[in-house]
């Protein structure tokens, strides 16, 4: 990747490419998702202390796809990322029900951001391969997302681990940067 | 006009001469840039005094001396292993650049956690963080060979001064509409300049803290500026696939260098402001005469996209780097490629060669540093331990100490 390439995917992008930013507490899994997303191998999967950043096709689109480590400590950064993001993507361990407070209060501060405002957001409900882990629809109310009335967004259920409900919420969010785009 | 005193500049070779001239302290330099062990110092000396008038026959055995030290300093053998001396837990967040003060005594790290820290090279302690950017800190530079100051270039679009010494911040630098991404003292530490991905570049009077003039005309982002070795000209390189060349005094585009079919990623003078090297996505390297802005020579052979390019001290050589895995060493005069280094197993970010210009360390996402000799291409040793790509790394002037700095939050040390 090196410092040059994180410049050239800084600037804002030219009609086929994507800015997507993906947020979430730690241990949601936003790596699994992005590397479930490039294709790659998800068996060792370490704490992010800072940021990946992969580029995949889909659509016709490259989405240039920035995981953000989640850790309470940097979370008061990921100011650093906002600029120019096109679609914002919040993911939620569902079924760590104990943190849903915490994740649905920085959910909301994201939303309150100027930088991020009228950005359509996705929020996926992962590891729906738990058996304990809570249906979308019981996070959808408990977030008050009907509430949501400044931007278009989604909940989809997913398993970032076995990949299922991975590719819908991708083509919601292809749908809705050509939306943008246009 | 009457010379004071001579003193030793090891690299690039020279003699610093100080005279007062209308009772007014005054310095120059006599550049050696082709001096070797084997040069013939007298007769050498006889042909500096045919064009110095200051270095009257009374100091011709002194400089004879003075020139003989420098050819033992390049004589000297090379035979350095580096080891770990320290890991810094330098930042909660990716380090960005990293950069040397001059005598090596000390250095800075740029962060993703808006800070910029100090440290001391001998103990690996922190001497101080500058802290009040509002976002990534991305480019730093101290003001070298002074070192008392340092200039930060942040994604927040300021640039600030800072005092190394004490770490107060002397002033913040408003008017960019983008990230600061490239800063730069002039030599003289009168100027620092800034390049913004809002294609603009300014200068800063580092006095008064003003802005002296803004340098517009590019049409795409600037990654990349350096200033020559005498101060009068600064040049640009952007994402819009040319380099500019500007006058300092007038803000006035001199010349635009076109030709690359792809943004640039690096531009540098070499030592004696007579050449540019650009290196660019499109997997060349072209070189250009700085005087008249044209075009000398395309350096071929990367497969992939030359990701840094830099001349050595005395701009002799010239080191490449490419996202290909490898980098190539060529010869500035003859254009000729002299060296593959091949190793690496992914892309090469990074390329700097020591002061003494007979080694190349290289920074790769393959989480290791790399050390070569310059002049076989030879990989000499492997810096390997950071967990994440390495974004930087530096000698120290004497050439025996390098930093590097990585996505993996920490920075090491290596003697």
């Amino acid at each position: 990747m090196g410092l040059l390439s994180i410049l050239r995917k800084l600037k804002s992008t030219p009609d086929q490419e994507v800015r997507i930013l993906l947020l979430g507490l730690d241990n949601a899994g936003k790596t699994t998702l992005l590397k479930q997303l490039a294709s790659e191998d998800i068996s060792h999967i370490t704490p992010t202390q800072g940021f990946n950043i992969k580029s995949v096709q889909s659509q016709g689109f490259k989405l240039n796809v920035w995981d953000i480590g989640g850790q309470r400590k940097i979370r008061p950064y990921w100011r650093n990322y906002f600029e120019n993001t096109d679609i914002l993507i919040y993911v939620i361990d569902s079924a760590d029900r104990k943190r849903f407070e915490e994740t649905g209060q920085e959910l909301a501060e994201l939303l309150d951001e100027e930088k991020l405002s009228g950005v359509p957001v996705l929020i996926f409900a992962n590891k729906q391969d738990l058996l304990t882990a809570a249906p979308a629809s019981e996070i959808a109310e408990g977030l008050n997302l009907h509430t949501i009335r400044d931007r278009v967004w989604q909940i989809q259920s997913c398993s970032a681990l076995s990949g299922e409900g991975v590719q819908d919420g991708m083509n919601w969010v292809c749908k809705n940067v050509s939306a943008k785009k246009k | 006009m009457g010379l004071k005193r001579l003193l030793l500049r090891y690299y690039p070779p020279g003699i610093m001469l100080e005279y007062v001239q209308d009772g007014e302290p005054k310095t120059k330099s006599i550049d050696l840039l082709n001096l070797r062990p084997d040069t013939d110092a007298i007769a050498l000396v006889e042909e500096i005094q045919r064009g110095e008038p200051l270095i009257t026959a009374s100091y011709k055995e002194h400089v004879i001396h003075l020139v003989r030290r420098l050819q033992e300093k390049l004589g000297e053998k090379e035979d350095h292993m580096f080891h770990l001396f320290k890991i810094l837990r330098a930042h909660i967040l990716p380090l960005t650049n990293v950069a040397f003060n001059k005598s090596g005594s000390c250095f800075i790290t740029g962060s993703y956690d808006r800070t910029c820290k100090v440290w001391d090279t001998e103990s690996g302690e922190e001497l101080r963080t500058l802290e009040g950017h509002r976002n990534v800190v991305y480019a730093i530079a101290f003001n070298n060979p002074y070192g008392d100051k340092i200039a930060t270039g942040s994604f927040d679009k300021t640039c600030k001064l800072w005092s190394t010494e004490t770490g107060e911040c002397y002033y913040t630098f408003r008017g960019h509409s983008a990230e600061v991404v490239c800063v730069s003292f002039n030599l003289q530490s009168t100027l620092v300049a800034t390049g913004s991905m809002d294609t603009t570049a300014k200068l800063w009077d580092i006095e008064k803290g003003e802005e002296v003039v803004t340098l517009s005309g590019h049409s795409a982002e600037i990654i990349t500026l350096s200033f020559n070795t005498t101060g009068d000209k600064i040049i640009t390189g952007s994402f819009d696939h040319t380099v500019a060349v500007w006058d300092v005094g007038t803000g006035r585009m001199l010349h635009n260098l076109v030709g690359h079919q792809g943004e640039i990623s690096n531009a540098q003078f070499n030592w004696d402001c007579s050449l540019i090297v650009t290196g660019s996505m499109d997997k060349t390297c072209m070189l250009w005469n700085a005087m008249t802005g044209t075009h000398i020579a395309t350096l071929t052979g990367h497969s992939e996209e030359i990701l840094d390019v830099c001349f050595d001290y005395a701009g002799q050589r010239i080191a490449t780097c490419s996202v290909d895995g490898s980098a190539r060493v060529y010869d500035a005069e003859t254009q000729k490629c002299i060296a593959k280094l091949e190793g690496h197993s992914s892309e090469i970010s990074k390329i700097c060669f020591n002061p003494k210009g007979n080694r190349i360390l290289t920074a790769s996402s393959d989480k290791t540093a790399r050390l070569w000799d310059a002049a076989t291409g030879q990989c000499l040793q492997v810096l390997g331990g950071h967990t994440d790509e390495i974004f930087s790394c530096a000698f120290n002037y004497s050439g025996n100490i390098i930093i590097t700095g990585s996505k993996d939050n920490t920075c090491r040390i290596w003697h």
